[in-house]
């Protein structure tokens, strides 16, 4: 049918948006620069694609990722596309998976959100150091298997994982708690100074496990169960002071 | 057609309109169009005859509503005045279609032979039906095609006028006058009145001031009247007849001093008419007068034998206060006649001024008031006759409508373009029936809140 208002074309008028695309496009510029802070980090932090998980690396990486979100405004759906993207899209030619999680962690600790639901299940590609510095007062919630270091340095807040995760699970962490559902691999609670660590499956190794001297696990703190039995516990550590000065 | 030709045309057409109010149909002016003053009747009476309209002229008997049609026909066409007058059909009980239209060729009968012999009033292109209202309903119908589109039958022949206006004059309400159908009623294009010129004028008119016979050329009536009465194919005459027309033309130029328009010159005018472009203001202003008089939010659209509905919060609009739904004509007649405004008036566009001035005349008798508005209203002090008046009061009432809004309003219908052209962008709303209007026809049916 012919336009019936044809004759207008030429007329200036104020757009009205559909309050739905308002939204979509702020939220895909959002989501642009949250792509543009992590492709920043991994060109300061990760020059030759190869990226290794030293505590300093790791430190400095959260840090830079810290600086890059703190002029953005966003919420737990960003987050959430942008891990989708980050699994699928053309727009990030790569992906490196520590600083991958790591930037994605400095995003979920500085959400305003108090509860982040992410799903790795979704994702193809599996990402380390989620829940990574977990502030107290936030919960993150993670659908599916995650990698490793997951809840690494965790600071208080609350990590679910609704799935297995991989090795050096709350590794480092200071306070707060990380719920497995599934399994967890070797190492988890290494160096872990407070909070607790609950497994509902199989937890294939506790601490750090020193070859030719079993028994050994290097805990500071906090609790690590395993189906619902205390599994260790500060007062089991055996050896820490000797191994925390022995051990990088 | 240069512009150089338009403008020596409209020349022409101001000395015919000059000449007339100045020597023919004496009036007072009535109408003001941009600070220039004009007597309604004459001026929508010349425009009808150059825009190939249909023209209904109301008044009290004798107030010039058939002759001011006559010398504008005469003047516009080319015509004698006699040759006018023997063409003109009277409107009364026992007019015939054999009168109106056409007869049989009694003697081609007898030799069994179907011939027309049409009515002079068929095949000239100006037409002039005295007192309409005179016909019974039921012969009114009878020139309904003929009036809407020049298209005459009569057996099994056929004349379709090239080029045509007709004049019909309507006497207000007697003992022997008939109610115009509605279906003849709306196609005519304006309804105008041929008013009182007032006493002084009369008195001038009384005392011989007003006088046609300069168009009167028994000569060529009597050679116009044989040409006409030729068996010859339709075209073969009416070329015959322009020629007599010319020559007519050259007569009246050279003892009145006023030129009579060829038909070249009318096809000219018309086509300069045709290129002028409504503005966009009166293009939006158009739309939300179409609105008012066709809205309905509960029933769709305005029906003649539906009321409004109870709680219909539209009551400010003039959907409210009529009865019938205005036709597809209407918007037509108004283009037509703002156009003929505007060329007359050597405008370039067509602007909200030449349509205010027209639409009074386009709306009075197509509008159906409801019986209880007419009864507030019909005595109040006017100059008007009441559908005039009334007509004159909706315009004025929706362009102070307009006023308020236009911008928005022409926002609205601008947005709606890029809609329909796919842009996701969300009309603009508002509490006129414009922009309820407007979501329909983005296929968005609206129902009463």
């Amino acid at each position: 049918m012919k336009n019936p208002f044809w004759d207008f074309r030429s007329v200036p008028a104020q757009r009205r948006e559909i309050p739905l695309d308002r939204i979509v496009r702020a939220r895909e510029e959002t989501l642009d620069r949250i792509v543009q802070g992590y492709l920043q980090l991994v060109e300061e932090e990760v020059r030759d694609l190869v990226w290794l998980a030293e505590e300093s690396k790791v430190e400095r990486a959260y840090n830079a990722a810290v600086r890059s979100v703190g002029g953005l405004e966003y919420d737990a759906d960003d987050i959430d596309e942008f891990c989708a993207l980050l699994d699928s899209s053309s727009k990030i030619p790569y992906l490196i998976s520590g600083p991958a999680g790591i930037y994605i962690s400095a995003l979920v600790n500085r959400a305003e959100d108090d509860r982040i639901v992410l799903c790795p299940k979704d994702y193809e590609r599996s990402f380390h150091f989620l829940g990574y510095k977990l502030p107290e007062g936030k919960t993150l919630v993670l659908q599916g298997d995650v990698g490793d270091f997951t809840g690494a340095g965790l600071f208080g807040g609350c990590l679910l994982v609704e799935g297995s995760v991989g090795n050096w699970c709350g590794a480092g962490m200071m306070k707060g708690e990380i719920r497995v559902a599934g399994d967890a691999g070797q190492n988890t609670g290494e160096w872990m100074r407070g909070g607790e660590i609950h497994v509902d499956g199989t937890i294939q190794g506790v601490g750090t496990k020193f070859y030719g001297n079993t028994g050994y696990r290097v805990l500071f703190g906090g609790k690590i169960y395993q189906k619902g039995k205390l599994l260790v516990s500060r007062a089991l550590v055996k050896g820490a002071d000797q191994v925390s000065k022995g051990q990088p | 057609m240069t512009q150089d030709t338009n403008g020596a045309l409209r020349e022409t057409v101001h000395a015919i309109h000059r000449y007339i109010g100045e020597n023919l149909y004496f009036s007072r002016p009535d109408l003001e169009i941009r600070g220039k003053k004009f007597n309604a009747a004459l001026l929508l009476s010349l425009l009808t005859g150059l825009r190939q309209g249909k023209a209904l002229i109301i008044g009290e008997p004798g107030l010039g509503k058939t002759t001011s049609a006559e010398y504008i026909c005469s003047l516009l066409y080319g015509l004698p005045l006699g040759t006018v007058w023997a063409s003109e059909v009277s409107g009364h009980p026992e007019q015939t279609e054999e009168k109106i239209i056409g007869r049989p060729d009694l003697g081609r009968l007898n030799q069994g032979e179907e011939v027309v012999v049409w009515s002079h009033f068929v095949l000239l292109p100006a037409k002039i039906v005295d007192e309409i209202n005179r016909l019974p309903e039921t012969k009114q119908s009878m020139i309904l095609d003929g009036v809407d589109r020049g298209n005459w039958e009569y057996l099994n022949d056929a004349v379709i006028n090239s080029e045509y206006c007709l004049f019909a004059t309507a006497n207000y309400q007697d003992g022997g006058t008939h109610t115009i159908i509605a279906p003849l009623i709306d196609r005519f294009d304006v309804m105008v009145e041929s008013k009182h010129p007032g006493p002084n004028l009369a008195f001038h008119i009384g005392m011989g001031g007003s006088n046609g016979t300069g168009l009167r050329n028994e000569a060529m009536e009597t050679e116009l009247h044989r040409v006409l009465n030729q068996r010859i194919p339709y075209k073969d005459r009416m070329d015959q007849v322009e020629e007599l027309s010319n020559r007519f033309g050259e007569a009246v130029e050279r003892e009145l001093g006023v030129r009579t328009l060829s038909r070249p010159d009318r096809e000219t005018i018309r086509s300069g008419m045709n290129e002028i472009p409504l503005d966009v203001d009166t293009n939006a202003f158009l739309r939300l007068v179409l609105a008012e008089l066709s809205f309905c939010s509960h029933y769709g659209q305005r029906r003649f034998h539906e009321g409004c509905a109870e709680g219909c919060h539209f009551t400010s609009y003039l959907c409210n206060t009529v009865r019938n739904c205005i036709s597809n004509r209407f918007p037509s007649s108004t283009r037509a006649l703002s156009q003929a405004l505007a060329w007359f008036m050597g405008d370039k566009q067509v602007g909200l001024e030449h349509v205010k001035a027209i639409l009074p005349f386009t709306l009075a008798h197509r509008i159906q008031w409801k019986e209880e508005t007419l009864a507030r209203r019909e005595k109040e002090s006017r100059r008007d006759p009441l559908p005039i008046y009334m007509a004159r009061e909706a315009v004025r009432e929706m362009h102070r409508r307009y006023i308020e809004q236009a911008d928005r309003l022409k926002s609205a219908l601008a947005i709606a373009c890029r809609i329909s052209d796919g842009e996701p962008l969300e009309p603009v709303e508002g509490d006129h029936p414009i922009y309820w209007e407007i979501r329909r026809d983005l296929g968005e049916e609206v129902l009463d809140s």
